[in-house]
């Protein structure tokens, strides 16, 4: 099945450089502030990170619970610290006393890790802490991908607060990893494998909303 | 003490940076990026843009803020910018070295020119505006370089001659790592850099 993403940009440089030099295919790029006079009609899932206006996603949260409620995704990539997304808690950070702190567990195997080694994930160049920096607690029900040494949760999947489903992860945009110039990594599967995830995904939840 | 404003784009990074962190108590508004077409700067002695601030709605607010600078006012940016907009101020991109420290005998490349000017005697070293650079400044002629790479490319330069006011730039981004939770050193810079910006000798 292939499905349409919509990608919110937050508007700075770090943004602007990032749509130059990612793979888009599939991907519609839309300002942040453009959202309300967006139809998403067209998109099967919602790609936001948390350099957006968290400020301006609260105030238009209705948009994106809509979206959730026909049965589609959001991926969210960051640190939450407005109340915009269903089951979403505030970003806490982690009190760090050593690296090993930092270190990246995979809690269950899912095929957006498949493959992927956590000592790609927690190390970049020999330096911890570039994945997670902390955590959001759960929402009920949530599952749990990845954590930070068997601890906290920095990736769940949450599919009980709406009629949709909500990945949230709580570092860099996972879609990032797409024309990563780490290909030699195992951390260059993971957009690819989330981009499958998201369209079995879908597939699965909208036949749940239309039966 | 000076009232400092801050154009605060609701990012995560902007949300601890400017509000929720030791360094909210600095600033006397917050002034949401959407409103800055109408916001008034009457009540306020320092106007501060962050890194990452919204492009497309700086560009529309640039005459605002260069008419804030040349009414006296001081306007501080920190980098990188996405976009000519600072007068005169001949950004050069250059391509970010993020693991200087990595390397065996690591120099960041910085040369601290302004050791006599009060920001540097008595609110910060050296070390606490050391991390990486996205580019230089080559500034006009009458500004103040206090830090400068060995080349001679400004990284933090205070530039009276170009307005009526004081512009304040540098290619640093500490409230951007800071407000990621990121790099020690922004942490130091914020601390020795808002209270100067507040009370120091500008």
């Amino acid at each position: 099945m292939t499905i349409q993403f919509i990608s919110l940009n937050a508007g700075g440089v770090f943004a602007q450089t990032r749509l130059e030099n990612q793979d888009s295919t599939g991907f519609t790029h839309v300002d942040i502030y453009e959202l309300p006079y967006t139809d998403l009609t067209p998109y099967a899932c919602l790609v936001i990170g948390g350099m957006c206006d968290q400020d301006f996603l609260f105030e238009h949260k209705e948009i994106i619970s809509s979206f959730l409620d026909e049965g589609k995704i959001v991926v969210f990539s960051g640190n939450l610290v407005t109340d915009w997304l269903p089951g979403g808690r505030p970003f806490v950070p982690k009190e760090i006393k050593s690296f090993q702190d930092y270190a990246v567990k995979i809690e269950s195997n899912h095929p957006i890790f498949e493959g992927v080694l956590e000592d790609d994930m927690t190390f970049n160049k020999g330096v911890a802490g570039f994945f997670a920096r902390g955590h959001h607690p759960l929402p009920e029900g949530a599952e749990v991908l990845l954590t930070l040494d068997g601890k906290e949760p920095i990736t769940y999947i949450d599919r009980q607060s709406t009629n949709g489903t909500i990945l949230v992860h709580v570092g860099f945009d996972l879609f990032g990893y797409m024309g990563s110039n780490d290909l030699e990594k195992t951390t260059s599967r993971i957009s690819p494998q989330l981009k499958q995830w998201v369209e079995e995904e879908y597939s699965k939840t909208i036949q749940g909303v239309q039966s | 003490m000076r009232k400092i404003a801050v154009v605060y784009g609701g990012s995560s990074q902007h949300h601890r940076t400017y509000k929720t962190s030791e360094f909210a108590k600095h600033f006397h508004q917050l002034i949401p990026i959407r409103e800055l077409a109408e916001a008034s700067f009457e009540d306020i002695d320092v106007l501060l843009i962050p890194s990452q601030t919204h492009l497309g709605l700086l560009k529309e607010n640039v005459e605002k803020i260069h008419a804030y600078a040349d009414n006296g006012g001081i306007v501080v940016t920190f980098g990188p910018q996405g976009f000519d907009w600072l007068p005169k101020h001949d950004w050069e991109f250059r391509i970010t070295n993020f693991w200087w420290w990595l390397e065996k005998d690591a120099k960041s490349g910085l040369v601290l020119t302004g050791e006599n000017h009060d920001l540097f005697q008595n609110y910060l070293t050296l070390s606490d505006a050391t991390w990486h650079q996205h580019g230089v400044y080559w500034p006009p002629e009458g500004s103040e370089v206090l830090v400068a790479t060995e080349d001679g490319g400004a990284v933090f330069y205070i530039d009276k001659v170009s307005s009526k006011g004081t512009w304040i730039n540098t290619t640093l981004d500490p409230d951007f790592h800071y407000g990621s939770y990121f790099m020690p050193a922004t942490e130091r810079f914020l601390r020795g850099f808002l209270p100067w910006l507040e009370e120091g000798k500008i």
